[in-house]
Formats: C-alpha cells, structure tokens, sequence
C-alpha cells in the first residue's frame, strides 16, 4: 500500500516542490531589491529623501537582499527543503 | 601585500601619483607590458569586498587618471578586479592587447556623462515626446549614448553619453536648456565618469 500511494503522489510532490521553489523566487527577488537599492539613491541624490530615510532604508534593503542571495543560493544547490 | 588591483589601462604611459585607492593603498602606478599599462595599487587580497566606499575610490582614482598629465585615455575595469601577482596580470595583457586597443581607439579623448530623468511622484508624463525631445537635443552632440535600466517607476529616461572633451561645454548647455524648458522632470545629470558603459573589454581576475 505504501508503495502504491508512494507511485500515486509522485508526481503531485514535484509539482507542490516547483510551485515552492517559484513562490520562493517571488518572495525573494533580488532583482527587484537591487532596483530597490538603485532608487532609493536617486531619490537620495535629487534630495526627495533625507540622509536618515535614506540610510534607514539602505540597511534594511541590503539586509532583505542578502537574505534573498542566500536563499537562492541554497536553491541552486538543492539545500532548500520542502517540508510537508 | 602582493596582489594588484587594476583600476583601468592606458596605452604605455607610466602613471603614479599618491591618492586614497582602494583598500586603504595610498599610491597608484603602472605595471606595463609592451606599451600597454595596467593601473593598479597593493592589495592584500585577490576578492576585494565590494563597500560603497571602495567603489567610490575606484571611481575616484579612474577621473584621476583621466585627467592625469592633461588629459588621459583610460580604459576602465569594473571594480573588483585583483591579480595574484605582475606575471598574471602582464598575461592579461597580453592576450586582450587587441581588444584593449580597440577600446581605446574608440574612447580616445571621450569620457562618458549619464543623464537621468525622473517624474514627480504621482504625475503622468509624456514618456515619448521627452524621449524624442532628448534625442533631438543630445544626440547630434555625443559620439555614442546607451540605454539603461530603467530601475524605478519613476524614471522617464536613464541614459549614458559618450562625449569629446570638446564637446562637453556644448553637451552641457543642451542639458541645461532641456532642464529649463521642463519643469515636470528632475534631472540628474553626472559625471564626467571613465567610459565604462562604452567598453566591453571582458578579462577574468586570479
């Protein structure tokens, strides 16, 4: 029995582990965090945003970009585990 | 400290001065291998940490070595570039001479200025006309000019300009007219910054 249910849901456990590792690539999109980083020095630079605001938010978004790089990295290299 | 890190190369010039470089060195000077002269300072590593200060003085020392003796045509590097010792380094040379001599013809007495354009928060603008307006202006002025990401909302416009030194007062003026006639954007207008948008010299540090 357990041998049939393992050959039954196969299949639906890749599916549920690729949607994971899409919702992951979402959730920490380091693209989106650079451009992040990039306009907050513009708007810095054309003074619309104060050096405090501006330092502020420059620590928090490399703190969430490099938490974005390590998690990717664990993805490439399978370290991320899926747990049900 | 043993290892070099290359700010750009220049054709044989022998170039040193005291500066702030990177790392904390305080000397930039020339290693050369037939006529061709990779820029660099001391460093104690070949996987320099990449701090906004650091990037800053790499900049830095690139305008200095643009404007060193009158005027110089520099090809830069990225930043990061580091070699474990002169005998790697004088290989690069060696086995990207042609490429690097490209480049420099094609930059030679040109530095490269960057114009962004952004909208006030929450007004619309007519991306289109401002781009054909700008082309119009700039374009018959710069030898060359790059697009670039457009990495906020906010931006109308993010452009690169390869310029003359001859044809920077002119440049200039056409930015400041541009900057006058439109009271919607906020320019932001920069540089002059070694070419690095002009050049696509790709060499691997050890």
């Amino acid at each position: 029995m357990f041998v049939l249910d393992d050959l039954l849901f196969r299949p639906f456990v890749g599916i549920i582990d690729a949607l994971h590792t899409i919702a992951l690539d979402e959730l920490y999109d380091v693209e989106a965090l650079e451009d992040d980083l990039k306009e907050n020095q513009l708007l810095y630079e054309l003074g619309e945003r104060s050096e405090a605001a501006y330092q502020r938010r420059k620590a928090e978004l490399e703190a969430e970009l490099e938490t974005a790089r390590d998690v990717h990295e664990r993805l490439a290299s399978g370290r991320v585990e899926v747990k049900r | 400290m043993t290892n070099r890190y290359v700010y750009g190369i220049v054709d044989g010039e022998t170039i040193e001065f005291e500066t702030d470089a990177v790392a904390g060195a305080e000397c930039v000077y020339t290693i050369s291998h037939r006529r061709l002269g990779a820029v660099v300072s001391d460093i104690d590593t070949t996987d320099p940490e990449d701090t906004d200060e650091d990037a800053q003085r790499h900049d830095d020392v690139l305008r200095e070595i643009m404007d060193y003796d009158g005027g110089t045509t520099v090809v830069p590097m990225q930043f990061g570039m580091a070699f474990e010792g002169d005998r790697e380094l004088k290989n690069v040379l060696r086995g990207a001479r042609p490429a690097f001599r490209r480049a420099m013809t094609d930059i030679e007495g040109r530095f490269e200025l960057g114009l962004k354009l952004v909208r006030e928060d929450d007004t619309a603008v007519d991306r289109e006309a401002i781009e054909a307006d700008i082309e119009d202006r700039l374009e018959p002025i710069a030898a060359q000019s790059v697009e670039n990401d457009l990495f906020s909302d906010r931006l109308v416009l993010n452009r690169s300009y390869l310029v003359g030194r001859d044809e920077r007062e002119t440049f200039d003026d056409a930015v400041a007219d541009f900057e006058a006639d439109h009271d919607e954007l906020m320019v932001r207008y920069t540089g002059p910054f070694a070419p690095y948008s002009f050049v696509d010299v790709k060499i691997g540090a050890q």
